[in-house]
């Protein structure tokens, strides 16, 4: 019966086509019977039509049959599921409530990924984008010697397979060369990260980000422009007249729209541009992860970067341009990589200069350009991977529930059931009328749940991105992620559904309209989804213990240098204008007049914040050596005066830099306790001097300081060594005041901003921040590890202990006349209270027995996110397993005492 | 041929016990049912032969009857119906009904 009917659902495609086949047949043979008669063939085949009727139509009716039976009965379901949930208004309640929240989880989990993983460039025809990288062994060799073509870059590289190098900066005559007739590209384009650039637009200076871009850019993606013209060929030659387009959003934000920008005047670091369009809004350039304000062309760097940038363009070993290219149709990817990789690989030949660096040139790779460039996608897809396996679990565990509190609900429909087979029913029907009713109860709650993920992307969005400046994860619900959602739902619907509709429609019907009590199968499979819970919960413990305690392990971090009441900025003079030596007492100037605001204990400048430090640039050139030895792995840190008193980093002898190290003084150094110890030993190293051989000084150690860790708490670098010089004497163009405050550091932004505006109203203050948080950026995935991980992991908890609590008090229900008869036989409350929790204390424990083994597998899965604690950390999982045990006999507590609370007498009698 | 022969459209639903009955004595495809049908009502009834398709699938949905793919006699491939047991107990409740209903209307014009 049931497989009959099941078949006759699947074959539905096959039925109509034998239908016809049906029918041919009958016209057939009722043609030959009518030519039998003596009709001729034309005659009978068009009388076997005509007494047939109309084909076409019977077939319909036919199929309609089918199709109509099926809607109608969906129809009855919907209804009658209808009645079910209003007349369990309880049971809905949660039921949709947990499924709301297993659901949205992964809807905003999803949402997200599908933002940096999946989704496409707001451009024409994205598919046939490619970019372009190369890759190559490392360029240090066993001495940790730089052999390689690449002399000097800007921009980055990345790990690819077997420990090489990968990278998506050319020199700019690769660029030509590339671009020359080229046979696999319809355009070849280029562009380079400007970074931030101070805007000004009516005497209103801000900090952008710029993008610098080839004249084929905006025509090789295929953008069109929301106002105004793109930047095309004609503008990106040496001497063509500055233009710049800008974003959508600045348009908006500095113009009042689009239209009302073309044709303005603005200075981009103090040079005249003249705005020529804007960019359509959906558009964010090649990076997801960047949105750049301005685009400019690149040949503009040289007039805003300083004359210096031309020998860019000449020079074949230094890499910095990034390139993207359009397929010409029909060329795949291979064929395009076929045709390049040869040319880019002659090309590359020629720079080399010795036999070191042609053994280890660049080789050409094409990637897929759809989805824009990858960093977005290479810094978070693990995370978001980890974090999809949270929500999966933490949905594994919400439709064990529901399945578990629909068995028990089945025992109660038992009667019914039986009731409604005996009457005729089909099984099948039956199923099926269980499944819609749970499919209902899921879509409702992936309905709630959509809602649900939009509060949670943004939260989500908000974690991750905690403090960054111009975070630009462009992310939200879209019909794409919804479909997601409502196939989940279904899916969940039918997980959920299927073993409690097929238990509850067991055919033996008999013994269930007798006395309408469930038998042991069920009583199985709801223990089996406790079990089942409770393992997953223990997985999620495991999980949030381990990033809990990773997070514990970098808040113990020594960094050397002081964390709290400490306000930085950022200013950059030579932007509008401000140029050595006058840049150097422009910034001292200023030192002074913010150590002068009430309230500021010290204030002080460097080329960059501590944390910083890697990003940018040396301050100085070349090696260093002491006498003949060079100086290997120190960081050189241009500092101005109180630094170290400003940063609270101890001076151990000597003094460290203060006013009276100027542009005309001697240069002086202050060294780190470490270097001192390396290089030094037990001597004094004040009065001795480091050389610098490419910069024809020397510099006299005045002092030595405490060890200071760089680049926040989990960078590798504790053994950092340090040379501190005087910004005096060695001026970065852009600098990093930090004061030290009594109270609140952000108190005094006002003030800042204020002095700033006197000094120079062209010089926008940015990435204003306290040390504290800067440090706490650095860890921000950990924090949101261990924030989101404990949230997931007290939910699994919290739902797998209300399947808990609910299977032991249905136990106990059935069990009534079983516990009444012990106690009327002399039995006492503890042992019965005992003999509930042994079943209570046998499921946890089956469950940890499932998961321990599961949890020393998976967590080896997430060992790159932790920081000093090994995966198998026997502190987290004892803890863990504590946790989960005392949570499990606090579920089981209630049942087990309401069982000792029985009066043997009633249970007796009930039964 | 020659006379108009009764179709069957008097009593409704009586073609799904026409069917159920032709296929209890023997299997056959669709044009063999219409055959058998006239030619057992000395083609008294003539079988609307469209409204047999729906027919059929209407009963094959309910699980009265069972097409599989066979051979006719003429050696053609062709859907043979066989009745199920489901099927030969809707026909005893059909021919039931069907009695009490024409003794009714027998009665009826009986009293005339």
């Amino acid at each position: 019966m049931l497989i009959r009917r099941l078949r006759y659902w699947m074959k539905s495609a096959g039925r109509s086509e034998a239908l016809r086949e049906e029918m041919e047949l009958h016209l057939a043979e009722k043609a030959a019977e009518l030519q039998t008669d003596g009709m001729t063939p034309e005659c009978a085949r068009a009388e076997a039509r005509r007494r047939f009727g109309n084909v076409g139509l019977k077939h319909e009716e036919s199929r309609e049959i089918w199709i109509k039976r099926f809607w109608s009965e969906l129809g009855q379901d919907v209804r009658y599921g209808c009645r079910t949930m209003i007349a369990n208004k309880a049971f809905s309640t949660l039921a949709v409530l947990l499924l709301a929240l297993g659901i949205g989880a992964n809807t905003a989990i999803y949402s997200l990924m599908e933002s940096i993983l999946l989704r496409s460039l707001p451009v024409a025809d994205p598919e046939s984008l490619v970019v372009l990288n190369w890759h190559s062994r490392p360029p240090q060799n066993a001495n940790k010697q730089w052999v390689h073509v690449v002399h000097g870059l800007q921009g980055i590289f990345w790990p690819g397979d077997k420990s090489t190098l990968v990278s998506g900066i050319f020199p700019y005559r690769a660029f030509e060369t590339l671009r020359e007739d080229n046979p696999a590209f319809s355009t070849l384009f280029g562009y380079f990260n400007g970074q931030t650039k101070t805007l000004a637009i009516r005497g209103q200076a801000t900090s952008v980000g710029a993008e610098y871009v080839t004249g084929d850019y905006f025509r090789g993606l295929g953008v069109s422009p929301a106002a105004g013209r793109l930047i095309s060929s004609e503008d990106d030659r040496p001497g063509a007249t500055p233009v710049a387009v800008i974003s959508f959003a600045t348009s908006q934000n500095r113009f009042g729209g689009p239209p009302n920008a073309i044709g303005q005047p603005i200075l981009i670091d103090n040079v005249p541009f003249t705005v020529i369009g804007v960019a359509p809004p959906e558009f964010f350039g090649v990076d997801p992860e960047a949105a750049p304000d301005l685009y400019l062309p690149l040949h503009t760097n040289v007039l805003v970067d300083g004359a210096g940038t031309a020998r860019l363009y000449s020079d074949e070993n230094f890499y910095w341009i990034e390139m993207m290219g359009r397929l010409r149709p029909g060329v795949s990817m291979a064929q395009a990589q076929a045709a390049l990789a040869p040319r880019f690989h002659q090309w590359v030949a020629t720079t080399a200069s010795t036999d070191g660096e042609r053994a280890n040139l660049p080789a050409l790779t094409l990637n897929p350009g759809a989805a824009g460039l990858g960093s977005l996608r290479r810094r978070y897809s693990k995370p978001l991977y980890v974090l999809l396996a949270m929500v999966v679990l933490i949905l594994a565990i919400v439709c064990a529930n529901i399945a578990n509190l629909l068995l028990a609900r089945a025992a109660a429909r038992r009667r019914e059931m039986a009731v409604r087979l005996s009457l005729g029913a089909g099984r099948f029907r039956l199923v099926r009328q269980l499944l819609t009713e749970s499919v209902m109860l899921a879509s409702l709650g992936g309905a709630l749940g959509a809602l649900f993920a939009i509060w949670g992307v943004r939260s989500l969005t908000f974690l991750l991105s905690h403090g960054q400046e111009n975070f630009t994860l462009h992310s939200e619900l879209n019909w794409n992620v919804l479909g997601v959602t409502a196939a989940l739902s279904v899916v969940c619907g039918l997980l959920f559904g299927v073993a409690p509709a097929i238990q509850s429609t067991r055919p033996d019907v008999m013994p269930a309209l007798k006395n309408g009590r469930g038998g042991g199968p069920r009583r199985r499979a709801q223990h089996v989804l406790v079990v089942a819970q409770i393992a997953i919960s223990f997985l999620l413990l495991v999980a949030a213990g381990l990033f809990v305690r990773t997070l514990d392990k970098l808040h113990s971090v020594q960094l050397g240098y002081a964390r709290e009441n400490i306000l930085l900025f950022s200013l950059n003079a030579r932007q509008a204008g401000h140029r050595a030596p006058e840049i150097t007492t422009f910034y001292a100037n200023l030192r002074k007049r913010f150590e002068s605001i009430p309230g500021v204990r010290s204030a002080t400048l460097s080329q960059s914040s501590i944390i910083n430090a890697a990003r940018v640039g040396q301050a100085i050139r070349g090696t260093m050596k002491i006498g003949a030895v060079i100086l290997d792995g120190a960081r050189v840190m241009s500092a101005g005066p109180r630094f170290l008193t400003t940063m609270q980093i101890p001076i151990l002898t000597g003094r460290e830099i203060d006013d009276r190290d100027q542009p005309g003084s001697p240069p002086v150094a202050v060294i780190s306790e470490r270097l001192a110890r390396t290089y030094f030993g037990n001597e004094n190293p004040v009065g001795r001097r480091i050389t610098l051989p490419d910069e024809k000084r020397d510099l006299e150690i005045v002092g030595v300081s405490g060890n200071v860790r760089y680049g926040g708490l989990k960078n590798e670098e504790e053994n950092a060594m340090t040379v501190f010089v005087a910004v005096n004497q060695f001026p970065p163009d852009r600098v990093t005041y930090a004061l030290r405050t009594a109270g609140d550091p952000l108190r005094y932004v006002n003030s800042v901003h204020e002095i700033v505006r006197e000094a120079d109203s062209r010089i926008p203050v940015t990435d204003v921040i306290t040390q504290a948080a800067e440090i706490d950026r650095t860890i921000s995935r950990e924090v949101t590890f261990a924030k989101l991980c404990t949230g997931f992991a007290v939910l699994a908890l919290l739902i797998a202990c209300v399947g808990l609590y609910g299977t032991m008090s249905y136990n106990v229900a059935r069990q009534i006349g079983e516990i009444g008869i012990r106690m009327a036989l002399g039995a006492q409350r503890g042992a019965v209270v005992w003999m509930v929790l042994r079943r209570v204390l046998l499921l946890a424990g089956m469950g940890l027995a499932i998961s321990v083994p599961a949890a020393l597998i998976g967590s080896r899965l997430v060992k790159s996110f932790l920081f000093e604690t090994q995966p198998n950390d026997p502190g987290t999982l004892a803890l863990a397993s504590v946790v989960l045990l005392s949570a499990a006999i606090l579920a089981g507590y209630a049942p087990a005492r309401r069982a000792s609370r029985i009066d043997p007498l009633a249970a007796l009698r009930h039964e | 041929m020659g006379r108009k022969a009764q179709k069957n459209d008097s009593l409704p639903g009586s073609l799904d016990m026409l069917i159920l009955r032709t296929l209890s004595l023997r299997d056959l495809h669709g044009y063999g049912i219409v055959q058998s049908i006239q030619q057992s009502s000395d083609n008294e009834l003539l079988v609307e032969e469209g409204s047999l398709y729906p027919a059929l699938q209407r009963l094959e949905l309910n699980g009265w009857i069972e097409g599989v793919w066979g051979v006719t006699s003429n050696n053609r491939r062709a859907r043979i119906y066989k009745i199920t047991a489901a099927g030969r107990k809707q026909l005893a409740v059909e021919t039931r009904k069907y009695a009490k209903l024409t003794l009714a209307i027998a009665r009826v014009m009986g009293a005339e």
